[in-house]
Protein backbone atom coordinates (compact mmCIF):
# COMPACT_ATOMS: atom_id res chain seq x y z
CA UNK A 1 0.00 0.00 0.00
CA UNK A 2 2.99 2.18 0.93
CA UNK A 3 6.28 1.91 -0.92
CA UNK A 4 8.99 3.92 -0.37
CA UNK A 5 12.18 3.36 -2.27
CA UNK A 6 15.71 5.26 -1.11
CA UNK A 7 13.48 8.59 0.17
CA UNK A 8 16.19 11.37 0.88
CA UNK A 9 16.05 15.09 1.67
CA UNK A 10 18.56 17.48 1.89
CA UNK A 11 18.75 20.75 3.27
CA UNK A 12 22.16 22.34 1.70
CA UNK A 13 24.35 20.57 3.87
CA UNK A 14 22.08 18.83 6.14
CA UNK A 15 20.61 15.69 5.20
CA UNK A 16 17.22 15.13 6.97
CA UNK A 17 16.04 11.80 5.72
CA UNK A 18 19.21 9.74 4.20
CA UNK A 19 17.94 6.71 1.31
CA UNK A 20 14.57 5.71 3.75
CA UNK A 21 13.01 2.52 1.99
CA UNK A 22 10.17 0.90 3.55
CA UNK A 23 7.14 -0.98 2.21
CA UNK A 24 3.95 -1.33 4.30
CA UNK A 25 0.97 -3.65 3.02
CA UNK A 26 -2.74 -3.04 3.00
CA UNK A 27 -4.31 -3.37 6.34
CA UNK A 28 -0.79 -2.78 8.21
CA UNK A 29 -0.91 -0.26 11.09
CA UNK A 30 2.51 0.90 11.60
CA UNK A 31 4.36 2.92 14.33
CA UNK A 32 7.06 5.49 13.04
CA UNK A 33 9.71 5.88 16.15
CA UNK A 34 12.38 7.99 16.37
CA UNK A 35 14.07 10.78 18.76
CA UNK A 36 12.93 14.45 17.48
CA UNK A 37 14.77 15.70 14.83
CA UNK A 38 15.36 12.28 13.17
CA UNK A 39 13.14 12.56 10.36
CA UNK A 40 9.75 11.25 10.79
CA UNK A 41 7.97 14.45 9.98
CA UNK A 42 10.11 15.19 6.90
CA UNK A 43 9.13 11.23 5.86
CA UNK A 44 5.67 12.05 5.91
CA UNK A 45 5.81 15.36 4.58
CA UNK A 46 7.46 13.85 1.49
CA UNK A 47 4.83 10.61 1.60
CA UNK A 48 1.74 13.36 1.59
CA UNK A 49 3.21 15.45 -1.24
CA UNK A 50 3.95 18.20 1.18
CA UNK A 51 7.57 18.31 0.04
CA UNK A 52 9.37 16.72 -2.50
CA UNK A 53 12.21 14.50 -2.03
CA UNK A 54 15.62 15.43 -2.88
CA UNK A 55 16.01 11.53 -4.09
CA UNK A 56 14.06 8.62 -4.47
CA UNK A 57 10.37 8.36 -4.67
CA UNK A 58 7.30 6.55 -3.11
CA UNK A 59 4.06 5.42 -4.34
CA UNK A 60 0.66 5.48 -1.93
CA UNK A 61 -1.99 2.50 -3.13
CA UNK A 62 0.05 2.34 -6.44
CA UNK A 63 0.41 6.19 -7.53
CA UNK A 64 3.74 7.32 -7.63
CA UNK A 65 3.81 10.50 -5.50
CA UNK A 66 5.76 12.49 -8.37
CA UNK A 67 4.26 11.53 -11.29
CA UNK A 68 0.82 11.26 -9.97
CA UNK A 69 0.73 13.54 -7.35
CA UNK A 70 -2.95 14.20 -7.24
CA UNK A 71 -4.09 10.20 -7.67
CA UNK A 72 -1.43 9.59 -4.81
CA UNK A 73 -2.76 12.72 -2.54
CA UNK A 74 -6.56 11.49 -2.78
CA UNK A 75 -5.60 8.08 -1.43
CA UNK A 76 -3.91 9.65 1.82
CA UNK A 77 -5.89 10.91 5.12
CA UNK A 78 -3.06 13.28 6.32
CA UNK A 79 -3.22 14.62 10.25
CA UNK A 80 -0.20 16.91 10.93
CA UNK A 81 1.65 17.66 13.88
CA UNK A 82 -0.92 20.60 14.54
CA UNK A 83 -4.27 19.66 13.52
CA UNK A 84 -4.47 22.08 10.33
CA UNK A 85 -8.08 23.82 11.81
CA UNK A 86 -9.90 26.66 10.62
CA UNK A 87 -10.73 28.25 14.28
CA UNK A 88 -13.40 30.77 12.78
CA UNK A 89 -15.06 27.52 11.14
CA UNK A 90 -17.81 25.02 12.58
CA UNK A 91 -16.52 21.56 12.69
CA UNK A 92 -19.70 20.34 10.32
CA UNK A 93 -18.69 23.19 7.67
CA UNK A 94 -15.15 22.63 8.07
CA UNK A 95 -15.66 18.87 7.06
CA UNK A 96 -17.64 20.27 4.28
CA UNK A 97 -15.01 22.42 3.27
CA UNK A 98 -12.08 19.24 3.59
CA UNK A 99 -14.55 16.66 1.53
CA UNK A 100 -14.81 19.39 -1.19
CA UNK A 101 -11.19 20.23 -2.03
CA UNK A 102 -10.55 16.05 -1.17
CA UNK A 103 -12.90 15.39 -3.93
CA UNK A 104 -15.91 13.56 -2.21
CA UNK A 105 -18.37 13.89 -4.81
CA UNK A 106 -21.50 16.29 -4.34
CA UNK A 107 -23.59 13.31 -3.58
CA UNK A 108 -21.50 11.68 -1.66
CA UNK A 109 -20.47 14.55 0.52
CA UNK A 110 -23.23 14.86 3.32
CA UNK A 111 -23.17 11.38 4.24
CA UNK A 112 -19.53 11.38 4.39
CA UNK A 113 -18.99 14.11 6.92
CA UNK A 114 -21.80 12.50 8.74
CA UNK A 115 -19.52 9.34 8.89
CA UNK A 116 -16.67 10.97 10.12
CA UNK A 117 -18.50 12.79 12.66
CA UNK A 118 -19.63 9.76 13.68
CA UNK A 119 -16.67 7.80 13.72
CA UNK A 120 -14.58 10.42 15.92
CA UNK A 121 -17.35 10.85 18.19
CA UNK A 122 -18.09 14.84 17.01
CA UNK A 123 -21.49 14.42 16.74
CA UNK A 124 -22.64 16.46 19.34
CA UNK A 125 -20.08 19.19 18.66
CA UNK A 126 -20.80 19.27 14.76
CA UNK A 127 -22.44 23.25 15.19
CA UNK A 128 -19.42 24.03 17.80
CA UNK A 129 -16.78 26.29 16.57
CA UNK A 130 -13.52 24.75 16.26
CA UNK A 131 -11.96 27.79 17.91
CA UNK A 132 -13.69 27.37 21.04
CA UNK A 133 -13.08 23.72 21.30
CA UNK A 134 -10.82 21.65 23.84
CA UNK A 135 -7.48 20.46 22.52
CA UNK A 136 -8.82 16.68 23.08
CA UNK A 137 -11.75 17.59 20.31
CA UNK A 138 -10.11 19.75 17.98
CA UNK A 139 -7.97 16.40 17.48
CA UNK A 140 -10.42 14.54 17.21
CA UNK A 141 -12.07 17.32 14.14
CA UNK A 142 -8.45 17.10 12.88
CA UNK A 143 -8.79 13.17 12.17
CA UNK A 144 -12.19 13.32 11.52
CA UNK A 145 -10.40 15.63 8.49
CA UNK A 146 -8.65 12.73 7.43
CA UNK A 147 -10.80 10.51 7.23
CA UNK A 148 -13.78 12.02 5.68
CA UNK A 149 -12.65 10.83 2.08
CA UNK A 150 -12.52 7.59 3.11
CA UNK A 151 -8.78 7.37 2.06
CA UNK A 152 -6.78 3.55 2.12
CA UNK A 153 -4.11 5.23 3.85
CA UNK A 154 -3.30 6.92 6.98
CA UNK A 155 -0.85 9.20 8.07
CA UNK A 156 -0.59 10.36 11.73
CA UNK A 157 1.89 12.68 13.30
CA UNK A 158 2.31 12.08 16.53
CA UNK A 159 -1.51 12.34 17.17
CA UNK A 160 -1.61 12.60 20.79
CA UNK A 161 1.00 15.30 21.58
CA UNK A 162 -0.01 17.98 23.96
CA UNK A 163 -2.90 15.88 24.79
CA UNK A 164 -4.06 14.64 28.70
CA UNK A 165 -4.04 10.87 29.67
CA UNK A 166 -7.63 10.74 28.93
CA UNK A 167 -7.76 12.41 26.34
CA UNK A 168 -4.28 10.25 24.87
CA UNK A 169 -6.34 7.18 25.51
CA UNK A 170 -9.61 8.40 23.85
CA UNK A 171 -7.62 9.44 20.92
CA UNK A 172 -5.75 5.71 20.86
CA UNK A 173 -8.86 3.95 21.05
CA UNK A 174 -10.29 6.27 18.18
CA UNK A 175 -7.17 5.34 15.91
CA UNK A 176 -7.45 1.31 16.40
CA UNK A 177 -10.87 1.46 15.64
CA UNK A 178 -9.95 3.50 12.42
CA UNK A 179 -7.16 1.07 11.72
CA UNK A 180 -9.45 -2.12 12.25
CA UNK A 181 -12.30 -1.18 9.77
CA UNK A 182 -12.41 -2.90 6.39
CA UNK A 183 -10.71 -6.52 5.70
CA UNK A 184 -8.19 -7.54 3.08
CA UNK A 185 -7.58 -5.20 0.25
CA UNK A 186 -10.30 -2.67 1.87
CA UNK A 187 -8.60 -2.35 5.00
CA UNK A 188 -7.23 0.51 6.14
CA UNK A 189 -2.85 1.29 6.65
CA UNK A 190 -1.88 3.26 8.71
CA UNK A 191 1.43 4.85 9.66
CA UNK A 192 1.55 6.80 13.06
CA UNK A 193 4.53 9.02 14.27
CA UNK A 194 5.05 9.18 18.04
CA UNK A 195 7.94 9.19 20.47
CA UNK A 196 5.90 8.23 23.27
CA UNK A 197 7.05 4.01 23.30
CA UNK A 198 3.56 2.40 25.07
CA UNK A 199 1.44 3.75 22.41
CA UNK A 200 2.95 1.74 20.12
CA UNK A 201 2.98 -0.88 22.28
CA UNK A 202 -1.08 -0.33 22.05
CA UNK A 203 -1.78 0.72 18.45
CA UNK A 204 0.75 -0.91 16.14
CA UNK A 205 1.99 -4.24 15.27
CA UNK A 206 5.10 -2.97 13.54
CA UNK A 207 7.93 -0.69 14.36
CA UNK A 208 9.75 1.40 11.91
CA UNK A 209 12.90 3.08 14.70
CA UNK A 210 14.14 6.24 12.47
CA UNK A 211 17.58 7.42 13.50
CA UNK A 212 19.47 10.31 11.94
CA UNK A 213 17.32 10.31 8.85
CA UNK A 214 17.88 6.19 8.35
CA UNK A 215 15.57 3.57 9.01
CA UNK A 216 17.66 1.71 11.84
CA UNK A 217 14.64 -1.16 12.76
CA UNK A 218 11.94 -2.36 10.50
CA UNK A 219 9.92 -5.70 12.27
CA UNK A 220 7.00 -6.97 13.82
CA UNK A 221 6.54 -5.47 17.55
CA UNK A 222 6.64 -9.31 19.08
CA UNK A 223 9.64 -9.84 17.37
CA UNK A 224 11.45 -6.55 19.21
CA UNK A 225 9.71 -7.55 22.66
CA UNK A 226 10.75 -10.93 22.73
CA UNK A 227 13.10 -12.26 25.10
CA UNK A 228 12.18 -9.95 27.53
CA UNK A 229 13.62 -7.39 26.07
CA UNK A 230 10.95 -3.96 27.08
CA UNK A 231 10.28 -2.22 23.73
CA UNK A 232 11.84 0.83 25.24
CA UNK A 233 15.50 -1.31 25.58
CA UNK A 234 15.61 -2.19 22.00
CA UNK A 235 14.80 1.83 21.10
CA UNK A 236 17.39 2.52 22.99
CA UNK A 237 19.79 -0.01 21.97
CA UNK A 238 18.75 0.98 18.30
CA UNK A 239 19.53 4.76 18.53
CA UNK A 240 22.53 4.29 20.62
CA UNK A 241 24.62 2.72 17.54
CA UNK A 242 26.10 4.89 14.79
CA UNK A 243 23.78 4.01 11.39
CA UNK A 244 25.00 1.93 9.38
CA UNK A 245 27.62 0.67 11.25
CA UNK A 246 26.53 -2.95 11.20
CA UNK A 247 23.35 -4.67 10.26
CA UNK A 248 20.49 -2.47 11.84
CA UNK A 249 18.21 -5.17 11.88
CA UNK A 250 19.83 -8.07 13.38
CA UNK A 251 21.67 -5.92 15.54
CA UNK A 252 18.06 -4.67 17.53
CA UNK A 253 16.75 -8.07 17.69
CA UNK A 254 19.86 -9.55 19.48
CA UNK A 255 19.89 -10.45 23.41
CA UNK B 1 -12.93 24.94 -11.29
CA UNK B 2 -15.04 23.10 -8.36
CA UNK B 3 -12.12 23.81 -6.54
CA UNK B 4 -11.88 27.27 -7.45
CA UNK B 5 -15.17 27.55 -5.87
CA UNK B 6 -14.86 25.87 -2.92
CA UNK B 7 -11.96 27.57 -2.08
CA UNK B 8 -13.23 31.28 -2.51
CA UNK B 9 -16.41 30.06 -0.75
CA UNK B 10 -14.56 29.30 2.13
CA UNK B 11 -12.29 32.29 2.51
CA UNK B 12 -15.46 34.58 2.31
CA UNK B 13 -17.35 32.60 4.76
CA UNK B 14 -14.43 33.19 7.04
CA UNK B 15 -14.38 36.59 6.17
CA UNK B 16 -17.57 37.45 7.30
CA UNK B 17 -17.26 34.65 10.47
CA UNK B 18 -14.42 37.21 11.21
CA UNK B 19 -14.64 40.42 12.57
CA UNK B 20 -12.40 41.14 9.40
CA UNK B 21 -15.28 41.84 6.95
CA UNK B 22 -17.24 43.73 8.83
CA UNK B 23 -14.65 46.79 10.20
CA UNK B 24 -13.29 47.04 6.77
CA UNK B 25 -17.17 47.82 5.18
CA UNK B 26 -17.75 50.11 8.48
CA UNK B 27 -14.37 51.94 8.25
CA UNK B 28 -15.19 51.79 4.12
CA UNK B 29 -18.68 53.38 4.20
CA UNK B 30 -17.63 56.31 7.05
CA UNK B 31 -15.12 57.52 4.82
CA UNK B 32 -16.88 57.69 2.21
CA UNK B 33 -19.74 59.17 3.19
CA UNK B 34 -17.28 61.94 5.09
CA UNK B 35 -15.72 62.21 1.92
CA UNK B 36 -18.89 62.71 -0.24
CA UNK B 37 -20.31 64.88 1.75
CA UNK B 38 -17.43 67.32 1.79
CA UNK B 39 -17.59 66.85 -2.13
CA UNK B 40 -21.30 67.83 -2.25
CA UNK B 41 -20.77 70.78 0.31
CA UNK B 42 -18.08 72.21 -1.41
CA UNK B 43 -19.82 71.85 -5.05
CA UNK B 44 -23.04 73.74 -3.56
CA UNK B 45 -20.58 76.55 -2.51
CA UNK B 46 -18.69 76.81 -5.68
CA UNK B 47 -22.71 76.96 -7.46
CA UNK B 48 -23.28 79.80 -5.28
CA UNK B 49 -20.11 81.84 -5.30
CA UNK B 50 -20.45 81.83 -8.80
CA UNK B 51 -24.15 82.83 -8.85
CA UNK B 52 -22.93 85.45 -6.67
CA UNK B 53 -20.42 86.90 -8.71
CA UNK B 54 -22.65 86.30 -12.09
CA UNK B 55 -20.04 83.82 -13.72
CA UNK B 56 -22.17 81.90 -15.53
CA UNK B 57 -19.93 80.48 -18.08
CA UNK B 58 -18.00 78.79 -15.80
CA UNK B 59 -21.16 78.20 -13.45
CA UNK B 60 -22.15 76.18 -16.85
CA UNK B 61 -19.47 73.85 -16.99
CA UNK B 62 -19.73 72.63 -13.42
CA UNK B 63 -21.32 69.47 -13.30
CA UNK B 64 -21.49 66.84 -10.59
CA UNK B 65 -19.75 63.92 -13.11
CA UNK B 66 -16.58 66.04 -12.88
CA UNK B 67 -16.95 67.88 -9.65
CA UNK B 68 -18.07 65.53 -7.50
CA UNK B 69 -18.23 62.04 -8.52
CA UNK B 70 -14.54 62.28 -10.20
CA UNK B 71 -12.74 63.35 -7.28
CA UNK B 72 -14.88 61.34 -4.71
CA UNK B 73 -13.97 58.10 -6.61
CA UNK B 74 -10.24 59.22 -6.84
CA UNK B 75 -10.35 59.79 -3.14
CA UNK B 76 -11.50 56.30 -2.65
CA UNK B 77 -9.17 54.83 -4.81
CA UNK B 78 -6.43 56.24 -2.39
CA UNK B 79 -8.64 54.70 0.84
CA UNK B 80 -8.34 51.17 -1.27
CA UNK B 81 -4.71 51.63 -0.65
CA UNK B 82 -4.78 51.05 2.79
CA UNK B 83 -7.85 48.93 2.90
CA UNK B 84 -6.99 46.11 0.49
CA UNK B 85 -4.27 45.41 2.63
CA UNK B 86 -5.89 44.88 5.04
CA UNK B 87 -8.08 42.54 3.46
CA UNK B 88 -5.75 40.55 1.50
CA UNK B 89 -2.64 40.16 4.00
CA UNK B 90 -4.46 37.20 5.86
CA UNK B 91 -5.20 35.20 2.10
CA UNK B 92 -2.10 33.45 2.45
CA UNK B 93 0.06 34.20 5.36
CA UNK B 94 -2.96 32.68 7.88
CA UNK B 95 -2.70 29.66 6.23
CA UNK B 96 0.48 29.10 7.02
CA UNK B 97 0.49 30.49 10.95
CA UNK B 98 -2.34 28.14 11.07
CA UNK B 99 -0.62 25.03 9.33
CA UNK B 100 -3.54 24.75 7.38
CA UNK B 101 -1.38 24.95 4.32
CA UNK B 102 -0.09 21.78 5.51
CA UNK B 103 -4.24 20.54 4.29
CA UNK B 104 -4.22 22.62 0.95
CA UNK B 105 -1.07 21.61 -0.08
CA UNK B 106 -1.57 17.63 0.73
CA UNK B 107 -5.29 18.06 -1.06
CA UNK B 108 -5.36 16.63 -4.34
CA UNK B 109 -6.08 20.63 -5.80
CA UNK B 110 -3.34 22.29 -8.13
CA UNK B 111 -1.65 25.49 -6.49
CA UNK B 112 -3.41 27.86 -9.56
CA UNK B 113 -6.93 26.11 -8.43
CA UNK B 114 -5.95 28.25 -4.72
CA UNK B 115 -4.91 31.08 -6.05
CA UNK B 116 -7.44 31.92 -8.00
CA UNK B 117 -9.98 30.68 -5.69
CA UNK B 118 -8.12 32.99 -3.39
CA UNK B 119 -8.41 35.90 -5.76
CA UNK B 120 -11.98 35.40 -6.31
CA UNK B 121 -12.76 35.63 -2.80
CA UNK B 122 -10.99 38.94 -2.58
CA UNK B 123 -12.73 39.91 -6.01
CA UNK B 124 -16.11 39.01 -5.10
CA UNK B 125 -15.43 41.40 -1.71
CA UNK B 126 -14.61 44.49 -3.65
CA UNK B 127 -16.93 44.24 -5.53
CA UNK B 128 -19.03 44.75 -2.10
CA UNK B 129 -16.88 47.85 -1.41
CA UNK B 130 -17.63 49.44 -5.17
CA UNK B 131 -21.22 48.36 -4.50
CA UNK B 132 -21.85 49.73 -1.17
CA UNK B 133 -19.32 53.13 -2.46
CA UNK B 134 -22.48 53.18 -5.45
CA UNK B 135 -24.80 54.45 -2.99
CA UNK B 136 -23.59 57.72 -3.14
CA UNK B 137 -23.39 58.74 -6.66
CA UNK B 138 -26.80 57.21 -6.45
CA UNK B 139 -28.28 59.58 -4.13
CA UNK B 140 -27.05 62.22 -6.98
CA UNK B 141 -29.73 60.80 -9.57
CA UNK B 142 -32.57 61.91 -7.07
CA UNK B 143 -31.75 65.56 -7.16
CA UNK B 144 -29.64 65.99 -9.79
CA UNK B 145 -28.75 64.69 -13.68
CA UNK B 146 -25.18 63.04 -13.96
CA UNK B 147 -24.64 61.08 -16.61
CA UNK B 148 -25.34 57.63 -15.82
CA UNK B 149 -22.32 55.95 -18.33
CA UNK B 150 -20.00 58.64 -16.70
CA UNK B 151 -20.64 56.96 -13.60
CA UNK B 152 -21.06 54.00 -14.14
CA UNK B 153 -17.40 54.07 -16.16
CA UNK B 154 -15.71 55.50 -12.99
CA UNK B 155 -17.60 53.07 -10.14
CA UNK B 156 -15.79 50.14 -13.06
CA UNK B 157 -12.61 51.94 -13.19
CA UNK B 158 -12.33 51.74 -9.11
CA UNK B 159 -13.22 47.94 -9.35
CA UNK B 160 -10.45 47.49 -11.78
CA UNK B 161 -7.88 49.34 -9.41
CA UNK B 162 -9.46 47.41 -6.77
CA UNK B 163 -8.95 44.36 -8.24
CA UNK B 164 -5.37 45.26 -9.21
CA UNK B 165 -4.88 46.09 -5.71
CA UNK B 166 -6.25 42.87 -4.33
CA UNK B 167 -3.60 40.74 -6.78
CA UNK B 168 -0.62 42.76 -4.95
CA UNK B 169 -1.87 41.93 -2.02
CA UNK B 170 -2.43 38.27 -2.44
CA UNK B 171 1.04 37.96 -3.80
CA UNK B 172 2.68 40.43 -0.40
CA UNK B 173 0.42 37.62 2.00
CA UNK B 174 1.95 34.51 0.19
CA UNK B 175 5.79 35.72 0.64
CA UNK B 176 5.11 35.47 4.66
CA UNK B 177 3.62 34.14 7.07
CA UNK B 178 3.15 37.38 9.55
CA UNK B 179 -0.26 39.04 8.39
CA UNK B 180 1.53 42.34 9.76
CA UNK B 181 4.51 41.67 7.06
CA UNK B 182 1.90 41.20 4.46
CA UNK B 183 0.20 44.25 5.25
CA UNK B 184 3.11 46.67 5.23
CA UNK B 185 4.63 45.09 2.36
CA UNK B 186 1.28 45.28 0.10
CA UNK B 187 0.91 48.85 1.24
CA UNK B 188 4.47 50.02 0.23
CA UNK B 189 3.93 48.25 -2.91
CA UNK B 190 0.88 49.92 -4.02
CA UNK B 191 2.36 53.38 -2.67
CA UNK B 192 5.33 53.32 -4.77
CA UNK B 193 3.09 51.69 -7.41
CA UNK B 194 0.11 54.86 -7.05
CA UNK B 195 3.50 57.23 -6.96
CA UNK B 196 5.54 56.57 -9.75
CA UNK B 197 3.00 59.32 -12.19
CA UNK B 198 4.45 61.90 -10.02
CA UNK B 199 8.29 60.41 -10.09
CA UNK B 200 7.39 60.36 -13.93
CA UNK B 201 6.51 64.05 -13.63
CA UNK B 202 9.47 65.26 -11.65
CA UNK B 203 11.68 63.38 -14.42
CA UNK B 204 9.89 65.29 -17.28
CA UNK B 205 10.16 68.18 -15.33
CA UNK B 206 13.89 67.73 -14.85
CA UNK B 207 14.06 68.35 -18.42
CA UNK B 208 16.96 66.11 -19.61
CA UNK B 209 17.57 64.07 -22.57
CA UNK B 210 16.34 60.87 -22.72
CA UNK B 211 14.64 61.20 -19.19
CA UNK B 212 11.43 61.04 -21.45
CA UNK B 213 11.35 57.00 -21.99
CA UNK B 214 11.55 56.63 -18.35
CA UNK B 215 9.23 58.92 -17.21
CA UNK B 216 6.94 57.23 -20.04
CA UNK B 217 7.54 53.71 -18.95
CA UNK B 218 6.87 55.18 -15.28
CA UNK B 219 3.83 57.04 -15.99
CA UNK B 220 2.65 53.63 -17.83
CA UNK B 221 3.46 51.45 -15.09
CA UNK B 222 1.43 53.74 -12.53
CA UNK B 223 -2.27 52.69 -11.18
CA UNK B 224 -3.18 56.17 -10.82
CA UNK B 225 -2.42 57.28 -14.37
CA UNK B 226 -4.87 54.57 -15.58
CA UNK B 227 -7.50 55.01 -13.02
CA UNK B 228 -7.58 58.97 -13.69
CA UNK B 229 -8.02 57.84 -17.47
CA UNK B 230 -10.78 55.91 -17.24
CA UNK B 231 -12.50 58.07 -14.38
CA UNK B 232 -12.53 60.72 -17.04
CA UNK B 233 -14.50 58.76 -19.15
CA UNK B 234 -12.08 57.69 -21.53
CA UNK B 235 -12.48 53.70 -21.55
CA UNK B 236 -8.69 52.86 -23.95
CA UNK B 237 -7.85 49.27 -24.59
CA UNK B 238 -4.36 50.14 -23.54
CA UNK B 239 -5.90 51.28 -19.58
CA UNK B 240 -7.75 47.74 -19.78
CA UNK B 241 -4.66 45.75 -20.74
CA UNK B 242 -2.90 47.28 -18.16
CA UNK B 243 -5.25 46.29 -15.18
CA UNK B 244 -5.51 42.76 -16.98
CA UNK B 245 -1.87 42.30 -17.06
CA UNK B 246 -1.22 43.62 -13.52
CA UNK B 247 -3.83 41.41 -11.89
CA UNK B 248 -2.01 38.16 -14.13
CA UNK B 249 1.09 39.31 -13.24
CA UNK B 250 0.82 39.42 -9.56
CA UNK B 251 -1.41 36.39 -9.45
CA UNK B 252 1.85 34.31 -11.28
CA UNK B 253 3.95 35.72 -9.42
CA UNK B 254 1.80 34.67 -5.96
CA UNK B 255 1.60 30.93 -7.64
CA UNK B 256 5.31 30.49 -7.71
CA UNK B 257 5.78 31.80 -4.30
CA UNK B 258 2.96 29.42 -2.93
CA UNK B 259 4.97 26.50 -4.82
CA UNK B 260 8.30 28.10 -3.29
CA UNK B 261 7.50 25.55 -0.38
CA UNK B 262 8.31 23.05 -2.60
CA UNK B 263 11.74 24.09 -4.12
CA UNK B 264 13.08 24.89 -0.40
Amino acid sequence: MIEARGLTKRYGELVAVDGVSFSVAPGEVVGFLGPNGAGKTTTMRILTGFLPATDGTAAIAGHDIFEDPLAARRSVGYLPESPPLYPEMSVEGYLDFVAKIKDVPRGARASAVDRALERCGLREARRRIIGSLSKGFRQRVGLAQAIVHDPPVLILDEPTVGLDPIQIREIRALIAGLADQGQGERARTVILSTHILPEVEAICRRVLIIHRGRIVVDRPLEELKRGGASLEESFTRAIAREPGADEPVAAAGAP
Amino acid sequence: MRHVFAIAGRELRSLFASPVAYVVLTLFSVLAGFFFLTGVLQFQEYVIRMQTFQLSEQLAELNLNDHVIAPFLHVMSVVLLFLIPGLTMGLFASEKANGTQELLLTSPIKIWELVIGKFLAAAVFVALLVALLALYPALLFWYGNPELGKTLTGLGALFLVGLAYAAIGAFASSVTRSQLIAFLLAFVLLLLLWMLGFLADLGAAGGGTGGDTVSDVLRYLSTAEHFESIVMGLVDTKDLAYFAAMVAAFLILTKAAVESVRWR
